[in-house]
């Protein structure tokens, strides 16, 4: 094959008040002409790092120390400021990582991608701007939509946009850093069938920097694995999920959810990337299971050994040796005679915006957010939400935990009607119901010590605090009693999260909301917290309130699970039948977009672009999304509920017919027309 | 050769060579000139050459000489002495000023950012008037009326420094406050029941220090310039206490005569003021803030 770009010995290191801190060591690689080359780590290992400087892009205070990066026999890291220009965008394209923040939010997206074509001088022979800029629409999936604004647009669209400028001069190179990061399962998907399409069409190559292994399975064909700084195993995308070489690949695999319904013997990672924990040898040394008093002190250069693959690992035979891979079935919650109910949610209707004055008298309603939930909770219970982002997920904890009043339906704790507002609420209600957020950065008060963030919810309530009842808590969490004296800035992303679950578990609470916990979490330490949740579960027997989009998550830790699409429960089911049969169109949809740890061509069944948004409140939200859609009635008319074995479902077509799996192609054309014509009439 | 970034343990360490060679220029000449004020205050306030008050220390309007570095005025003090011992008069009065303003509006501006709604309207709609009545104008209506008891007495110079600050630092605050009400961990203690006293002082207070306190120093360089304006109009401290802005205006009819009685004070205005600005400057370069240029 022939080589694209060459990186070669590449060393960055970043300056800082303290100095140098290397970032980049020793990084070596190549992708050739057409081939999908994956970059995966944790967050913190270089690999962004590098992905921009295969653009020739730094940041201001980063230095090359030593190293070549050749595209196409030119040395990237020598070129003037002028060469690399007409280099980026044109032969080397990059697709950022948020394209809410990367699109500019006042112009036209048609503008925008005019010009990176009349940048680089790019228009085909014999083709007006506007054609070819509606060809590159059309290219990524999307109608013409060149005279919207980026808001206009959903995240996915926005992507598809982004992917549509970078592929606008036929570049040889696609950077790609976490183009799907911040989106949904299904759109993630989406994504990445798109990019693959592209590459067999254009025959670009790819540089696919990602965290998410699962995703990368699907569409690199090499995958190099960084850890801090240093690629430590390079191989092919299937011999590395299937056969790990270094111990830090086979952790990160370890730990990452599917959704194969059993639980992996082996073990995840343990510890977290330290830059100020380096051994002279093996960086990973550490937190390797492998470790022999040899790996600290001898570095570990990558080494090519069988099958064209490299590991840096002086251990990687016994690594590599093949475990017995038990799946062991999941042992359920012993089903016990059904405990008392915790929380139950009735009606639950709610908005965001108070209705003024005008619209009362002129008899105006908002649309509101969530309608009719009906929601039951049991003592001890673990009931997952799940749902698209939109979905009215953290609406319905935001109402429960009493800080968007609802505007009808009523909330009720242990049979005592909670009160709509924390203002309202007692302090013993209050204490019952606690809140974990999604981002622990935000959560944690930045100024406090973790000593104060957590004595003062025990003041507050007015419990009894002996001696080491901070110790405990923290031990259960899983830290110890050197935490209390830190800031949470000198805490990582998952000890602020065991603090935020700490803080939440000393005032005895009988239910926790846990509002998407897991999301700004790096896999390996989304397994841990997965696991201390399990454990407390068992131990403090608290319910909870899992809010998540990650079907693999919620499969490891739900009894039940609710399925929310566009504010309307879809289905209520217990976790192991909504995995081995979901009925619902939607949470076949849902399942389906869950990557597996295998290529497995997934197909999406949705548009890139719903032709129609369903009204809010009237028919079916999924119209005009459905692949199984039933003619008009599920535009028109609210579909009814139907009781299934562990909850129900809400669809026009009866659960017995859904279980039947089958989607004849007349569901499928129907569900492109007819919803449509009748909405838009 | 692992490189380590070992920020936590220097973290509190109180200014130390290495610090210091990291810290904007600005703050380092800002931070001397003040010191040297500062010195020179404290020297002022215990030992002067001669009495503040004392006349006839030698021939009136003599100009400078060894003896009287600074001149003498129409009445034979030595302007000296006085320019040494109205340093912490200064001082102080900008400080204490600076301070009140700043408790008030602090307080007033972080609850009316946090609570939001009718109480922040009323409040906003009031700082506004205040706000657009020219400064000086306001510290004068304020002496007036405070009648001719308490005219001269330097708990109304900090009233009145404190009442014309309040209101511009009260948008601060309610702009920092705004921003931090929307933040996670505010929404954890209200979860957790806790009052409104409670969330503005132990959550929000000390995640809007840096913009505070970054304000507080800008007060502060302007408030020598509104203590001085005050005293050159009459209505500052009584005389014969020797404030600057006092001085200057008594010796400005001397400025044909003996230019160097009014250049002391004028000078050491100056230098407070500029010692001040960039001393703030280099803070707020230090915290990550940008000041609001403007009084």
């Amino acid at each position: 094959m022939q080589k694209l770009i060459e990186v070669r010995n590449l060393n960055i290191a970043y300056g800082g008040a303290a100095g140098w801190t290397n970032v980049v060591q020793g990084v070596s690689f190549e992708i050739a002409r057409g081939e999908a080359f994956g970059l995966v780590g944790e967050s913190g290992c270089g690999k962004s790092t590098v992905a921009y400087r295969m653009l020739g892009y730094g940041t201001i205070n980063s230095f090359v120390q030593t190293g070549e990066v050749l595209f196409d026999g030119t040395d990237l890291l020598k070129l003037d400021a002028t060469s690399l220009t007409r280099l980026r965008g044109n032969r080397i394209a990059l697709v950022p990582q948020n394209p809410t923040t990367s699109l500019s939010p006042g112009m036209r997206v048609g503008s925008q991608v005019r010009e990176m074509i009349a940048t680089h001088k790019a228009l085909p022979d014999g083709m007006t701007m506007g054609q070819r800029i509606v060809e590159l629409f059309a290219l990524v999936g999307l109608p013409d939509v060149s005279h919207r604004y980026p808001h206009e647009l959903s995240g996915g669209q926005q992507q598809r946009v982004t992917i549509a400028m970078a592929v606008a001069c036929n570049p040889d190179l696609l950077v790609l850093d976490e183009p799907t990061t911040g989106l949904d399962a299904t759109t993630q998907r989406q994504i990445i069938q798109l990019l693959s399409d592209l590459r067999t069409r254009i025959g670009m190559a790819m540089l696919y920097v990602t965290h998410d292994l699962a995703l990368l399975a699907q569409i690199a064909d090499r995958v190099g694995v960084m850890y801090a700084g240093q690629l430590v195993e390079v191989a092919s995308g299937d011999t590395l999920l299937s056969a790990p070489a270094h111990p830090y690949s086979r952790g990160l695999i370890a730990s990452i959810p599917t959704m194969d319904g059993a639980k992996r013997q082996a073990r995840g990672l343990r510890g977290v990337l330290r830059r100020d924990q380096m051994s002279t040898g093996c960086k990973f040394e550490p937190r390797c299971d492998f470790a022999t008093t040899a790996c600290r002190t001898t570095p570990q250069v990558l080494e090519p050994i069988a099958g064209a693959r490299s590991v840096a690992c002086i251990r990687w035979q016994e690594v590599a040796a093949p475990q017995p891979l038990t799946l062991v079935a999941r042992t359920d919650g012993e089903v016990s005679a059904k405990p008392e109910r915790l929380l139950s949610v009735a009606d639950l209707t709610l908005s965001y915006r108070k209705p003024s004055l005008v619209d009362k008298l002129l008899g105006r309603t908002n649309p509101s957010v969530v309608r009719d939930i009906d929601l039951e909770l049991c003592a001890g219970e673990v009931v997952a939400l799940v749902g698209e982002s939109g979905s009215g997920k953290s609406t319905i904890a935001r109402a429960i935990s009493g800080r968007l009043p609802p505007r009808a339906g009523l909330i009720s704790l242990e049979g005592g009607l909670l009160p709509p507002t924390v203002k309202d609420r007692s302090v013993e209600q209050l204490r019952q119901i606690q809140y974990i957020f999604q981002n622990p950065d935000a959560s944690l008060n930045p100024r406090r010590r973790i000593r104060s963030i957590l004595t003062r919810p025990l003041n507050h309530f007015g419990l009894e605090a002996g001696e080491n009842t901070l110790e405990a808590v923290l031990e259960n969490v899983g830290l110890h009693a050197g935490y209390l004296d830190r800031f949470p800035e000198q805490l990582s992303g998952g000890e602020r999260q065991r603090i935020a679950i700490a803080r939440a578990l000393l005032v005895n609470p009988k239910l926790l909301i846990c509002d998407e916990i897991l999301s700004a979490l790096d896999v390996s330490v989304q397994a841990r917290i997965v696991e201390l949740l399990r454990s407390l579960k068992e131990k403090h027997a608290v319910a909870m309130l899992f809010i998540s989009h990650d079907l693999a998550v919620v499969q490891q830790l739900a009894d039940r699970v609710a399925v929310l699409y566009r504010g309307e429960l879809m289905q209520m089911s217990d976790t192991a039948s909504l995995l081995s049969a979901p009925l619902h169109p939607y949470t076949e949809i849902l399942l389906e977009a869950a990557p597996g740890l295998k290529k497995d061509g997934y197909v999406s069944r949705l548009p890139a672009m719903p032709a129609s948004k369903a009204a809010p409140g009237v028919g079916c939200p999924l119209a005009g999304r459905c692949p199984r859609q039933v003619g008009s009635l599920c535009a028109d008319v609210r579909p009814p509920l139907h009781a299934t074995g562990g909850g129900f479902i809400r669809c026009h077509i009866p659960a017995d017919e859904l279980a039947s799996r089958t989607v004849s192609p007349e569901h499928k054309r129907s569900a492109g027309t007819d919803g449509i014509r009748v909405l838009n009439s | 050769m692992s490189m380590i970034t070992a920020r936590s343990s220097n973290r509190f360490a109180w200014f130390g060579t290495e610090r210091w060679s990291v810290t904007p220029g600005p703050f380092k000449v800002g931070a001397v000139i003040l010191l040297v004020h500062v010195l020179f205050a404290i020297g002022g306030a215990f030992w002067t050459p001669h009495g503040f008050a004392e006349m006839g220390t030698g021939l009136p309007l003599s100009g400078a000489s060894w003896q009287h570095p600074m001149g003498l005025d129409q009445i034979g003090r030595d302007v000296f002495s006085r320019f040494m011992y109205g340093a912490h008069i200064v001082l102080m009065l900008s400080f204490a000023g600076t301070i009140l303003g700043m408790v008030a509006g602090t307080t007033l501006g972080l609850l009316s950012g946090y609570i939001g709604g009718w109480f922040d309207e009323i409040t906003q709609r009031i700082v506004e008037a205040m706000i657009s009545i020219p400064f000086l104008a306001l510290a004068l209506v304020t002496i007036i009326a405070a009648g001719p008891a308490l005219a001269g007495e330097p708990v109304l110079i900090v009233f009145v420094v404190g009442l014309v600050y309040a209101p511009r630092i009260t948008r601060i605050a309610r702009a920092a406050a705004m921003e931090i009400a929307t933040r996670e961990y505010v929404a954890v203690a209200e979860l957790r029941g806790e009052g409104i006293w409670s969330i503005v002082f132990r959550e929000i207070l000390p995640n809007a220090a840096n913009v505070l306190l970054v304000e507080f120093s800008l007060r502060l360089s302007y408030a020598p310039i509104l203590i001085g304006a005050l005293g050159f109009l009459g209505f500052g401290i009584r005389p014969p206490t020797p404030e600057w802005g006092l001085m200057i205006s008594e010796n400005r009819n001397l400025l044909i005569a003996s230019p160097v009685t009014v250049f002391g004070p004028g000078l050491g205005l100056a230098s407070l003021v500029i010692g001040f600005n960039l001393f703030t400057d280099g803070l707020s370069r230090m915290l990550g803030q940008r000041p609001v240029p403007g009084a």
